[in-house]
C-alpha cells in the first residue's frame, strides 16, 4: 500500500468506524497503521492451503 | 529455595504465625512500594482477616492448605471482591466493584494463599513496559530508572523487589514473559486455554493466558497446580482433568533440548543470545532449530491482537478517546480499522504455524529462545534499536514472545544474568509442546538447580 492509499484507506475508515478525531490524532493513528500494514505483509508471503482452517476457539 | 514451603514448615512448626508473616509482609510493602509503584491498590485488612483465619485452623489443629499464609498479589484486571477492576486505566474507576473474586484469586483463597492487593499494569494490557501515564510507571527494582517491562509490570517487579513471594498476571503477547525477562523473576504461562479466565478484565480472548511469577520453579510448580482445573464459564478453558506437576518436578529425566534460532536469532542482542548459551550449555541442546513460520506467528498475533483488542475498545474510544492512555489509543484505534482479510488470514497462519511447530516437538521436548531481546531500558525511551534496526519500544518488546503465544504453547520464564548486563536481568524462555507443562518446568528446574537460572531479591536502592 503506497502512503496516499494508505492515508486514504484510515481516514475512510474512521469516518465508516464512526470515530471524530482532530487531525494530530488522525495522523499518530495513521503512523500506528502504516506500523501494522508493514507487519502484516509478513502473513502475505505464506501460502495458504485451501483446507488451512482459521482458529478459532469458538465452541458452540 | 521455595518460600512456598519455607512458610508451610514455619507454620507447620509455630516458629512464625500467619499474622506475623502479613505484618511483615505489610512493612515490606510500605517500604519498597514508595520508590517502585507496583501496587494500584492495597488489601491489608482483608489480608489480616485471611491471616487470622489460617491461624485460626492451625490453633485447631486442622491440616492447612497447600498454599496457606503464602502472600501473594495480582494484577489489577483480576476480579477482587469489593475493588473496582481498574485493568490499568483511569476511565474504569467509576465502574462498580467486583462482586467476587476471580476465579484464580479465589482458588488462591480457597489454597489458604493471603491477597496483599493489586498491581499496575500497562492500561488494557496494551503495552511491554507498564508506563501508565495515569498511575505512573514501575519501576526496575533492580535499577530504578528503568523500565519493569509489561504489560504485568507491577506483577514482576513486587516479586524481584521481595515484596510478595507470588504474584499473578496476564499474558497475551508476552506479558507475563517480558516483564519477567526485564526483573529477573519466573514467570510461567501455560498452555492456552489450561487456566480458566473467567473474572478477569479481557483484551484478546483468542490469545489471552494467565498464569504466576514467583521467586522459584518449585513454586511456580506449587501454585500451578493449585490453580489448575475447569470452568464452565470460560469457553477457552480446556476441559482437562487437574495434571500436577509439582510432585515430578525433580524426577531425573533425559530431555531433548534444542534452541530455537532464524527469527530469535536475527532479533536477539548479543546479551540475549549469551543468556540462552547460558542454558544451551547446561541441557546440552541442539542449536539453530528452524521454526520457519516464527516470523509470520508474530505478524499473526500482532494482527489479531490489533483487531480484536481494538474492537473490544472501539465504542468507548469513539465516546472517549482523552480518556484513553496516550501511549497506547491510536494503536488500538489503527488496530479497530484492519481489513478483515488480514485477520482471517492470521487465524489460519496461526493454525499452520502451530502444526509446523508440533513437528518439531516430535524431535524436541524442549525449546529455547530469548524472552526479551534486550535487557529494560530507561524510562520513557521511546526507541529500541536491534543489530542496527530502530524499532518502537512499547510495542516491540515482546518480539520474542509473540510467536509462541500465537501457538499457545506453555512457556516458562527463567532469569539468567549475563555479565555483560550487569546488573540487569535478561530471561530465556523454556517451551514445551501443547498440554507439557511438566517438561517445561523440570527443564526450567534443571536450569535453576544448575545454577544457570536464578532469583536475586532486588536490594532497595538510594
Amino acid at each position: 500500500m503506497n502512503c496516499e492509499a494508505l492515508d486514504t484507506y484510515v481516514r475512510s475508515a474512521l469516518q465508516l468506524q464512526g470515530y471524530a478525531l482532530d487531525e494530530a490524532s488522525v495522523q499518530q493513528v495513521i503512523l500506528q497503521f502504516e506500523r501494522i500494514a508493514a507487519i502484516a505483509q509478513a502473513l502475505e508471503s505464506v501460502a495458504l492451503p485451501l483446507e488451512v482452517e482459521p482458529a478459532s476457539v469458538f465452541r458452540p | 529455595m521455595s518460600q512456598v514451603a519455607d512458610i508451610a514448615a514455619a507454620l507447620r512448626s509455630g516458629s512464625i504465625t500467619a499474622s506475623q508473616l502479613v505484618e511483615d509482609c505489610i512493612a515490606r510493602i510500605r517500604i519498597r512500594d514508595i520508590a517502585l509503584n507496583c501496587f494500584t491498590g492495597r488489601s491489608f485488612e482483608r489480608a489480616r482477616a485471611e491471616a487470622a483465619a489460617v491461624d485460626a485452623m492451625r490453633e485447631q489443629g486442622l491440616p492447612l492448605p497447600a498454599l496457606a499464609g503464602v502472600p501473594f498479589a495480582v494484577k489489577n484486571l483480576f476480579d477482587v471482591e469489593g475493588e473496582v477492576t481498574l485493568a490499568g486505566a483511569r476511565r474504569n474507576e467509576d465502574n462498580p466493584p467486583a462482586a467476587r473474586d476471580g476465579m484464580l484469586v479465589q482458588r488462591l483463597r480457597d489454597a489458604g494463599a493471603i491477597l496483599m492487593g493489586m498491581l499496575n499494569m500497562d492500561e488494557h494490557a496494551y503495552g511491554f513496559t507498564t508506563e501508565n501515564t495515569s498511575y505512573g510507571p514501575t519501576r526496575n527494582p533492580h535499577d530504578a530508572s528503568r523500565i519493569s517491562g509489561g504489560s504485568s509490570g507491577g506483577s514482576a517487579a513486587a516479586v524481584a523487589a521481595g515484596m510478595v513471594p507470588l504474584t499473578l498476571g496476564s499474558d497475551t503477547n508476552g506479558s507475563i514473559r517480558v516483564p519477567s525477562s526485564l526483573c529477573g523473576v519466573f514467570g510461567f504461562k501455560p498452555t492456552y486455554g489450561r487456566l480458566p479466565r473467567s473474572g478477569s478484565f479481557p483484551f484478546v480472548q483468542g490469545l489471552d493466558h494467565l498464569g504466576p511469577f514467583a521467586t522459584s520453579v518449585e513454586d511456580l510448580a506449587a501454585v500451578y497446580d493449585v490453580l489448575q482445573g475447569t470452568d464452565p464459564e470460560d469457553s477457552a478453558c480446556a476441559q482437562r482433568p487437574v495434571e500436577p506437576v509439582l510432585p515430578q518436578l525433580s524426577t531425573p529425566r533425559k530431555l531433548r533440548v534444542g534452541v530455537l534460532g532464524g527469527w530469535f536469532h536475527e532479533q536477539a542482542s548479543e546479551v540475549a543470545r549469551e543468556a540462552v548459551r547460558q542454558c544451551a550449555e547446561v541441557l546440552q541442546a541442539k542449536p539453530d532449530v528452524q521454526w520457519s513460520m516464527a516470523e509470520a506467528a508474530r505478524s499473526a498475533a500482532f494482527i489479531i491482537t490489533g483487531a480484536e483488542g481494538g474492537s473490544l475498545h472501539r465504542e468507548n474510544l469513539r465516546k472517549d478517546y482523552a480518556g484513553y492512555e496516550p501511549l497506547s489509543r491510536d494503536r488500538l484505534i489503527a488496530g479497530s480499522l484492519i481489513p478483515g482479510d488480514w485477520v482471517v488470514r492470521a487465524q489460519r497462519i496461526r493454525a499452520l504455524a502451530l502444526k509446523e511447530m508440533l513437528a518439531i516437538f516430535e524431535q524436541y521436548d524442549v525449546l529455547l529462545a530469548p524472552a526479551t531481546p534486550l535487557p529494560a531500558h530507561e524510562i520513557g525511551t521511546a526507541e529500541i534499536e536491534i543489530h542496527g534496526k530502530r524499532l518502537p519500544a512499547r510495542a516491540s518488546m515482546g518480539l520474542l514472545a509473540q510467536p509462541l503465544s500465537c501457538i499457545g504453547v506453555p512457556v516458562c520464564t527463567v532469569p539468567v544474568w549475563p555479565q555483560d548486563c550487569a546488573p540487569m536481568p535478561l530471561g530465556v524462555q523454556v517451551i514445551a509442546a501443547p498440554w507439557r507443562e511438566d517438561l517445561c518446568l523440570a527443564a526450567a528446574h534443571l536450569l535453576e538447580q544448575q545454577g544457570v537460572a536464578r532469583y536475586v531479591e532486588a536490594a532497595p536502592q538510594g
